[in-house]
């Protein structure tokens, strides 16, 4: 018991709570949350450019250079996208944001942060793909890596983690959905029951 | 402990709308009743229900340590057989919960006692970790209640802190949160747990637990086909465990919010329990399975279904008279009989305190009014204030 102190939340974050304002992003590349259902976790490393790559990797220059070039690619091909200026502004920050034209139109985009490389010297070959960071204070990916799917990689100055190998890879769906409807029927027992009363909520 | 009139804010409506609360009526009558509150002292707050909450809590988890190792009382508590070693390794390892409710009786003097935990599916949480809260903020601003009034709810606060902690835990940056369709009341509490978990820092998506789906390595999917790792459902854990993907569970190793160990805790079988390991306690209310009922020496008793919602098949039995009854769909795993103690009246409504838990610290209180003396889902909520 603390019984000087506010008894209350003392910081609630209004414009958070607020509904139908916040601006979704009109693409997001395949999202990545662990597709590997039975998959391996394996260390990655950010760097937030070539010589950032380079320094850590001295002997693996040209890699770094090629992985930067195929994580740009990526970044125009899966990065979120959005109508105006504005709205990405919102989401990364001022000044954050660049116009993009390619063949499906023209859209706002964050600009790369960095990359994530794994493997670097491997000789099955390296993974590599963009990373994008907020400088927005209203928005949750602030001060985080965020992958071109919105997926959190962890504080920004963090820089080694492991991660899934499917996270890395050009992401097609690893784990197919063979049945849904296994849950609910309870709800539709109880519901056929057909009190008067019932307001349609299933918890207390 | 007082009630007292207030006027509403004439923009509240307006305000409900900005904010995405869209249950504020339910067919057609008020839920969210502003029309007046409740005054606590801060006395009444600390002593009389913040601190036996916490007691409580610790209690209930003497009954989970007590349950999960004894096949007895697990047969007792209704529990599937096939989830008994399920629970037992969930509860060894400590999974983290979130949050609970527990539901009280107080007249502003002596003990409150308590009626029932709702320590799986609690909902009414965005009512008062931050309807109220604004509600009590924007009369201060505008001069209306003291500035030096407080409000016993520091619910979001805990609960943003509470989400990344077990984000931490399991090591995960993204969960899933799950309730049934068709329920504006059930997704807006999900929807305020997003928001929570948003605030903390981690990426969330929703699916609807009719649309779940079971993958071909065995874990669970959402609609787009991505794993869920780490699940908020706000589906009672007697349901998954009685349904066609609860055989899954098992090897769908899903971080589950609440953990599996919370059946023990929802279950009315708890109290009865709770009065068996701390007889006497000033805040439990005596209380008999089925089978002890000879050892009940009150006239007046509750009848409860193990399993229930919201006051359904409750009733109220008096020297062997049900002279009250609330109907409902549940029954079926059987019953258990409290010792009646009546709610508090302020003029013709019945009044219910909701103590919240976020995992073991309380976190604030609720306040439901209802005509009848069992409180159902057409209750009325009310803030209230510390002054």
């Amino acid at each position: 018991m603390q019984s000087n102190k506010s008894k209350r939340s003392i910081n609630i974050n209004l414009k958070g709570m607020r509904k139908g304002f916040s601006v979704k992003p009109l693409a997001l590349g395949i999202a990545a949350i662990c597709l590997t259902a039975c998959g391996d976790q394996q260390k990655a490393t950010v760097y937030t450019d070539v010589s950032d790559c380079t320094n850590d990797n001295p002997d693996a220059a040209t890699q770094c250079e090629a992985a930067y070039q195929q994580a740009l690619q990526e970044a125009e091909r899966t990065g979120p996208k959005y109508n105006s200026q504005s709205d990405c502004e919102a989401e990364f920050g001022y000044n954050q944001c660049n116009q993009v034209q390619n063949s499906s139109g023209s859209f706002f985009m964050p600009f790369m942060a960095g990359y994530m490389l794994s493997n670097l010297l491997s000789p099955r070959g390296y993974y590599s793909q963009p990373m994008f960071t907020s400088y927005s204070r209203y928005s949750p990916y602030r001060n985080r890596w965020i992958g071109a799917d919105g997926y959190d990689f962890g504080d920004y100055r963090r820089r080694t983690m492991n991660v899934s190998e499917s996270a890395l890879k050009p992401k097609p769906t690893v784990s197919r959905t063979i049945k849904r409807g296994g849950f609910g029927s309870s709800v539709r027992a109880k519901s056929s029951w057909g009190s008067s009363s019932k307001k349609g909520g299933w918890g207390g | 402990m007082l009630r007292v009139n207030i006027n509403e804010r004439s923009n509240w409506r307006r305000k409900a709308e900005e904010y995405g609360f869209k249950f504020h009526t339910m067919h057609g009558e008020p839920y969210w009743d502003e029309s007046a509150y409740y005054q606590f002292t801060l006395k009444q707050i600390e002593q009389d229900l913040e601190t036996p909450t916490e007691d409580i809590h610790q209690m209930c988890l003497h009954v989970v340590d007590k349950v999960v190792n004894d096949q007895a009382l697990l047969e007792k508590f209704q529990i599937p057989d096939t989830f008994w070693e399920q629970i037992r390794d969930s509860w060894k390892q400590q999974a983290p919960s979130l949050y609970s409710r527990l539901d009280f009786t107080y007249h502003g003097t002596g003990p409150a006692k308590l009626y029932e935990n709702n320590a799986d599916t609690p909902t009414s949480l965005y009512e008062s970790g931050f309807w109220q809260w604004l509600w009590l903020q924007e009369h201060v601003d505008a001069g209306n209640i003291a500035k030096q009034a407080d409000q016993f709810n520091s619910l979001q606060e805990k609960l943003v802190h509470r989400l990344a902690a077990i984000a931490k835990h399991y090591d995960v940056t993204h969960m899933h949160f799950a309730c049934c369709q068709d329920t504006d009341e059930d997704r807006g509490t999900v929807q305020y747990l997003q928001d929570c978990a948003r605030e903390s820092g981690l990426l969330n998506d929703f699916v609807f637990m009719e649309d779940i789906g079971l993958s071909e390595c065995g874990s669970f999917s959402d609609l787009a086909n991505n794993k869920i790792q780490t699940l908020f459902k706000l589906y009672p854990w007697e349901f998954i465990q009685r349904e066609e993907f609860g055989s899954a569970i098992e090897t769908a190793n899903v971080n589950w919010l609440e953990p599996i160990w919370k059946t023990v805790l929802s279950n009315k079988a708890l109290m009865p329990m709770l009065w068996k390991m701390f007889p006497n306690h000033p805040n439990l209310l005596p209380s008999y399975f089925e089978d002890e009922l000879s050892l009940a020496t009150e006239s007046k008793l509750v009848k409860k279904p193990i399993y229930s919602r919201e006051g359904a098949n409750v009733s109220v039995i008096e020297n062997g008279k049900t002279v009250l009854q609330a109907s409902g769909p549940y029954g079926e795993e059987g019953f258990i009989y409290q010792a009646y103690s009546a709610l508090p009246q302020f003029t013709d409504n019945h009044t219910l305190i909701g103590s919240w838990l976020v995992d073991d610290k309380a976190a604030g209180i609720s306040v439901r009014e209802d005509k009848s003396s069992i409180t159902q889902d057409m209750s009325r909520y009310l803030p209230h204030i510390i002054l």
